[in-house]
């Protein structure tokens, strides 16, 4: 017998309910309310970065050397984004928690789930009601973007796509985190503490463990400050964005689980279990995607043009054994200066760290770093890629590569006149904001048959 | 239709069930709520389920409508198991106190439920004809009185497609007049060939409005069937419903 439910399903049309998730979502304070605080964040973050690349744009105004270093990536997008990402953070999961809280807080669920969409695209449809709501939230960073663009500042396309992208990951993944726990909490008070303590337990995970050998590196890799680290680099990592949208929809999925309420408490956790073990090797599977490329105008994470075409040719294994703590400096130089180049540019290489903390001290070989390629090896000390090449080169038996002219980065030094970034922010800005909060709250018109039948 | 045509379809009626209750039970933790609950619905009819506060009306409800999970019991939809996922293809519950969407205006919530539900304008229209929710169209659904929430859930439940309508304390919130006005329109809404499933604790108004009854107290069934039957069970000729509960709990 075929189900009516299913017929129902099929026919029911998908807009009404993406509109409705929305609104909801618009009704609220809670997203103007952070617009408004974001503004001033954001605002007065943007204000300072423009202010310090003037400083230093002006000191390298007759210096090509000191301008190469001037990246606006560096220098205006990540300051701008990071006030932007503390904001997300912070009250984002109000605004993502709304999606559903309230609903289930006041009993509306109900009517919700008997309405005649499956579960998964109720939840789709939240979900995709916080992806909106994460582009509304967007609009001061965004304001920023136009300010320095009319101040003359310059963006590299990709370099700012492939940090939007990560700062979407990473709202995202709030927004997914914020949607579990109101799936399963029954009030949205609960639910933010539940959200607030994952995101700020992973600054701790940062700030605590980052940087510690052995099983604290690896716990501090769960953080979920962890996904933009790399696009703040400049680099897209594809196992990354695969392993982040693993992470989302296992979120979402997760929070479908819980919805519905007429799913027994055992069969939820069941479920549940077994959506976590397969998101979690989903996950892993996802992180042993190893591409990862260098987006950045100034190519800052790899090696000089020359070297990167002459390293791709290197087709043996290179063996690198490394005899340094993790936590040692000079492993951490060397780690950033040549071992992720080399890893992003050569198509075999292998990498062993043989040094723990009783090592330190105790033994000779300590601080060298082996190098091994086509059955023939050498040592170093180094940890600059212009020691380390030639010596790679040499074991490769290639010649080294020449220079090419013209490649190098020139930087875009600017002494913008930040007088009109501080109204905008302060001023401009949360006015229209405040103004389309108003607008938002304003009853719409009603068409004419209903008006004549509620008069009837 | 002749009489006689009329009891013969009753009688084939009566004989399949629109829905069958079968051994409904529910507990909260060790709180038995519903025992081994059974009864059937019939096309077309107003059932009232009659019980006390904590009777387990609310809680039957919301089984029904699968809205919570039960330890055991089946619901048959036209003599077919009904599992919890096509219950919503079959029924709806309009849940008790409700105020859908309470940061939405009211104009707003109907249109949406009609787009779900693939309602016109005009359809819409007689809704709010139906339940007078003209003048505050354009109020938000936290700032209506408590009787103007009732007839916005009612107007919901008129754009509904389901054939049968579970409604709970549908009267409440609503004075002396406006009671009459909405037993009125589930009579019209029955006549239209949906049949409906009203909690009701008021038993005077469930003996005006509802064709049959099921007696509930403390999770059980204690009797079912139409006034006329029940007192004969109760061998109380010409008692009132309020008498027949009585004696039966």
């Amino acid at each position: 017998m075929r189900s009516p439910d299913v017929i129902a399903v099929r026919r029911t049309p998908l807009r009404p309910l993406l509109v409705k998730e929305l609104r909801s979502i618009v009704n609220g304070r809670a997203l103007w309310t952070m617009l408004l605080i974001m503004c001033p964040i954001v605002g007065f973050s943007f204000f300072q970065a423009l202010s310090l690349y003037g400083e230093a744009s002006a000191s390298a105004s007759d210096q090509a050397a000191l301008a190469s270093g001037l990246s606006p990536l560096d220098g205006i997008l990540v300051p701008t984004f990071g006030a932007f990402y503390v904001t997300v953070t912070l009250l984002f999961p109000f605004v993502a928690i709304r999606a559903l809280g309230r609903e289930k807080e006041t009993g509306t669920l109900r009517l919700l789930v008997q309405l005649p969409y499956r579960t998964p695209t109720l939840m789709m449809a939240k979900a995709a009601a916080v992806a909106g709501a994460w582009l509304i939230a967007l609009i001061p960073a965004a304001s920023a973007l136009v300010l320095w663009r009319m101040l003359g500042g310059h963006l590299h396309a990709i370099e700012t796509l492939n940090l939007l992208l990560g700062h979407l990951l990473y709202g995202l993944l709030i927004g997914a985190v914020a949607l579990v726990a109101a799936a399963i909490t029954e009030s949205t008070a609960t639910a933010a503490i539940v959200t607030l303590a994952i995101t700020i337990g992973s600054w701790i995970l940062d700030f605590a463990l980052a940087g510690q050998p052995g099983l604290a590196e690896w716990v501090s890799r769960l953080s979920l400050t962890q996904t933009l680290r790399p696009f703040e680099q400049g680099l897209f990592s594809l196992g990354l964005v695969l392993g982040s949208l693993v992470a989302i929809v296992g979120f979402a999925e997760l929070a479908t689980l819980w919805l519905h309420p007429g799913v027994p408490l055992r069969a939820r956790l069941v479920r549940s279990l077994a959506c976590a073990a397969i998101t979690s090797a989903l996950v892993l599977l996802a992180a042993q995607v190893r591409t990862t490329i260098d987006v950045t105008e100034d190519r800052r994470n790899s090696f000089p043009a020359a070297d990167q075409r002459a390293l791709a040719t290197l087709r043996e294994p290179l063996i690198i054994t490394v005899h340094l703590a993790p936590e040692d400096p000079r492993y951490v130089d060397l780690r950033r200066n040549v071992l992720s180049k080399l890893e992003r540019v050569m198509p075999n290489v292998t990498i062993r760290l043989v040094a723990n903390q009783s090592f330190i001290g105790r033994s000779g070989d300590y601080g060298e770093v082996e190098y091994s390629y086509a059955g023939r090896i050498d040592k170093s000390r180094s940890t600059s890629h212009r020691e380390i090449l030639p010596l790679l080169y040499g074991l490769a038996q290639v010649p080294l590569p020449t220079a090419v002219s013209g490649e190098d980065y020139s930087g875009y030094p600017l002494v913008a006149n930040a007088a009109l970034v501080l109204p905008w922010f302060f001023g401009v800005l949360p006015l229209l904001i405040a103004l389309a909060w108003w607008s938002s709250r304003r009853a719409p018109s009603i068409p004419l048959p209903i008006c004549q039948g509620g008069e009837s | 239709m002749s009489v006689p045509a009329a009891m013969a379809d009753s009688v084939v009626e009566r004989a399949s069930p629109l829905l069958r209750v079968a051994a409904l039970t529910k507990r909260y933790g060790d709180q038995p709520a519903l025992t081994a609950v059974s009864f059937d619905v019939h096309a077309g009819e107003v059932l009232g389920l009659i019980g006390p506060n904590g009777a387990g009306k609310t809680t039957l409800l919301e089984a029904l409508a699968g809205l919570i999970p039960v330890e055991a019991g089946e619901l048959m939809w036209c003599g077919a198991p009904t599992p919890i996922a096509e219950r919503r293809g079959v029924m709806f519950y309009l849940p008790d106190g409700l105020r859908p969407w309470e940061d939405e205006i009211v104009q707003r919530v109907l249109t949406f439920f009609a787009a779900v539900h693939g309602r016109s304008q005009h359809e819409v229209a007689d809704a709010v004809g139906s339940v007078g929710l003209a003048p505050v169209l354009r109020k938000r659904v936290h700032a209506l009185s408590k009787g103007f929430a009732r007839r916005l859930m009612l107007a919901l439940a008129l754009l509904t497609p389901q054939p049968l309508l579970l409604m709970d304390e549908p009267f409440d919130g609503f004075d002396l007049r406006q009671t009459r006005d909405v037993m009125g329109l589930i009579r019209r809404v029955a006549l239209s060939g949906r049949t409906l499933v009203l909690a009701i604790h008021q038993l005077a108004d469930a003996e005006r409005v509802c064709d049959r009854f099921v007696l509930l107290a403390d999770g059980a069934v204690r009797g079912a069937g139409t006034l006329d039957e029940l007192r004969t069970q109760t061998r109380l000729a010409a008692a009132s419903l309020e008498d027949v509960f009585l004696a039966l709990t």
